[in-house]
């Protein structure tokens, strides 16, 4: 009996290295749980100091320099917004067309082929690349395009401009302001010697009454509102409607815009390729073998099926966009003290990061709290854009689970 | 003209708008490149390259005259360094271990509240994590042991949160490949759950986790924000992370925040020759995590 020997395990050594196991369980997940711990004290320090100034006047007033208490963040929420529209217009059908073109087509002769692989390396190696780097290429070129177009300087017509009406603002003997329209839009200043055809701020047009100075003034109201003195100078300003082009863009909402879509771009594209690949194959199949031209079977079949997916990733790429502050800085400067949102596509703005940043940086102490307040505003939009994004992911994963 | 006809004229006209799209992504990368190095030339045409690769002295802003600048970029990549350093001590073990416990021990009800959380702090947009390390981390824990309002420390501590998760769901998606029948063999020969995570999970996974450091490592140099706010705007060559600290991404925000950036300056030539550093260094870094992806991967079919 005793000749066998059986090589025993000592139960000792069996339960300590089962302690171990336990310990090292317990361990990591006291490690695992200062994730939420963190995020806990982030927010609730966050919210404590910013809930204070939270009011509806914060939301809708703006920023006064000197003045904490009266400030407001509405033209920064605006500019945000603005930004972050233009960016989802440039950078959605852009990254949407590349996705799509490197799930669906993938291509047969071997140059376009390479050009594939080469993309698709390239959206990796993109999306690693800092924010502000993609801030330094939007400024050479979006704000400067190179320097090969003659920069706009202050107080001198851009050379290439697209969509500015220009008038000369002339006073009327009523102390009224009236326009003429602009000819020649070198000339700065125009003299007015002559009746000459004018028109209201409102549009209606009217031909100008020419009086010397000392002649008696109409006594009509009317007549005196379309009278000016001989030798008035009217001068030049320009109305611009919302879609004012010049080049280069400068610093505007968008350059900030469409450098924030090469920011979100790699995200877009990865998250629609990802929605795309989730479409089963055999849904393609059943395109093709019905005769569909590859186009067509997108079309009709992937795109519907994946623009849940497509849609989620979208939102969040736009999340990311509005909490982006790095390019705009660079693209726009540190701009706070704007008193409404961008009023034409060539204005600058305030945005939401940028405000918060600056407000954390103010001498005046009163500001940080102010920034906080502006922090939670943030966090609200983003949570709002968030839990959207989750509840399409739900709804196209039981639409997925349900075939 | 017969409908397919149509329908192959309208593909063909759908690829072409398909590829131009692709080629914008490229063109992004070229025009990066391009810039960055035609602008650099600019600046070295007007600097040693000699006194910027090796000068420990850089005073670009810091005095009247230009004449004065010392061009040295050590201080800003010291300052990156410390700041980056400090992060990853705090994300690496922090997301490592987070993801070894959501792959492998985590409850469904726990993962269910983890892996949200994580989402949050990952979207958390970086002005605000700024804001969190210059008004509440600084003052309360560093200020009453000794550091200076503006320092490395708080801005790295803030920078590992933002990293950690992105260490541990890169570091999760590593661990979760690993296939389920190598923790079986390790239960089959008598291994405890700490046998088959610390001797075999971890080390089978090792190629994604160590690329999922490169990832967080490269993200936290490039992070700009929170230095902004966090880490001051005094370049020092030092490794002491109680005082104030500039990063490369420091320095060019600084530059275009403070003054406009006027092309032919040399304050602008040298916002590209930081920039082309901050990305050579991050684009090398994401290269070399994707090789040893590639390289290092165990597949198991």
């Amino acid at each position: 009996m005793n000749d066998i020997q059986v090589p025993m395990v000592d139960p000792g050594r069996a339960k300590q290295r089962h302690t171990i196991s336990k310990l090292f369980r317990m361990a990591c997940m006291l490690v695992a749980v200062q994730a939420v711990v963190i995020l806990v004290i982030l927010l609730s320090t966050i919210f404590f100091r910013g809930i204070d100034h939270l009011s509806w006047s914060f939301i809708t007033g703006v920023h006064r320099d000197d003045n904490p208490d009266g400030s407001g963040l509405w033209p920064a929420i605006i500019g945000s917004i603005v930004i972050c529209a233009i960016c989802g217009l440039a950078a959605l059908p852009i990254g949407i067309g590349t996705a799509i073109f490197l799930e669906e087509f993938k291509p047969k002769h071997w140059l376009l082929r390479v050009f594939h692989n080469l993309v698709q390396l390239n959206i990796t190696n993109l999306a690693g690349v800092p924010s502000i780097v993609y801030g330094i290429l939007g400024v050479t070129t979006f704000v400067y395009m190179f320097g090969l177009i003659e920069s706009y300087e202050a107080n001198k017509a851009p050379s290439i401009e697209f969509g500015a009406r220009r008038y000369y603002q002339v006073r009327t003997a009523a102390k009224t302001f009236v326009w003429l329209p602009v000819e020649d839009k070198t000339i700065r200043l125009l003299e007015i010697n002559d009746p000459i055809e004018a028109m209201y701020p409102n549009g209606q047009s009217f031909m100008l009454n020419v009086i010397n100075r000392g002649d008696p003034k109409p006594d009509d109201a009317e007549l005196l509102g379309q009278t000016v003195y001989r030798g008035s100078k009217g001068s030049i300003f320009s109305k611009h409607p919302w879609y004012y082009l010049r080049l280069p863009f400068h610093k505007s909402v968008l350059s900030a815009g469409l450098t924030l879509a090469l920011v979100v771009l790699p995200i877009v594209i990865i998250s629609s390729q990802e929605a795309i690949r989730a479409v089963p194959d055999t849904m393609r199949d059943a395109g093709l073998g019905l005769g569909c031209t590859r186009w067509q079977m997108v079309r009709t079949i992937i795109l519907p099926a994946s623009i849940p997916g497509i849609m989620t990733g979208a939102i969040l790429a736009m999340s990311r966009a509005v909490g982006e502050a790095a390019p705009l800085l660079a693209v726009m400067g540190g701009i706070v003290s704007k008193r409404t949102g961008p009023e034409n596509l060539m204005d600058n703005a305030a945005a939401m990061p940028i405000t918060i940043y600056k407000w954390a940086r103010d001498d005046n102490p009163g500001f940080w709290e102010l920034s906080a307040s502006a922090i939670i505003v943030l966090l609200c939009l983003l949570l709002t854009m968030n839990s959207f994004a989750i509840l399409l992911r739900y709804w196209a994963e039981k639409k997925f689970t349900a075939n | 003209m017969r409908s397919s006809a149509v329908s192959k004229r309208n593909q063909a006209i759908v690829v072409a708008l398909l590829i131009f799209c692709a080629t914008i992504s490229v063109a992004t990368t070229l025009g990066i490149v391009t810039i960055l190095f035609k602008e650099s030339i600019g600046f070295f045409s007007r600097v040693n390259l000699s006194d910027f690769l090796l000068g420990t002295e850089w005073t670009i802003g810091r005095s009247k005259n230009p004449a004065d600048y010392q061009y040295g970029i050590w201080p800003l990549i010291s300052g990156t360094m410390r700041i980056t350093f400090i992060a990853m001590l705090i994300a690496i073990p922090l997301g490592l271990i987070t993801a070894v416990y959501l792959s492998e021990y985590a409850p469904r009800g726990v993962r269910a509240v983890l892996k949200p959380v994580l989402e949050i702090l990952a979207g958390m947009p970086t002005v605000v994590l700024g804001y969190f390390a210059v008004v509440v981390i600084t003052p309360t824990i560093l200020e009453p042991i000794g550091f200076k309002p503006y320092n490395a420390m708080a801005a790295g501590i803030a920078v590992g949160i933002l990293c950690l998760p992105l260490v541990s769901s890169l570091t999760e998606d590593a661990l979760q490949a690993v296939p389920n029948s190598l923790r079986e063999a390790a239960f089959g020969l008598g291994g405890t759950r700490f046998d088959s995570v610390v001797k075999i999970v971890v080390p089978a996974a090792m190629s994604g986790i160590v690329s999922a450091f490169l990832l967080a490592f490269a993200r936290a140099i490039g992070e700009t924000m929170i230095v902004a706010l966090a880490a001051g705007a005094i370049p020092t060559f030092t490794i002491d992370p109680r005082g104030p600290s500039q990063t490369m991404t420091g320095f060019i925000v600084e530059v275009f925040q403070s003054e406009d950036v006027i092309p032919g300056t040399i304050a602008y030539y040298s916002i590209y020759a930081v920039a082309f550093t901050l990305f050579l260094l991050t684009f090398i870094t994401t290269l070399f995590g994707q090789f040893i992806r590639r390289r290092y991967r165990e597949a198991y079919e």
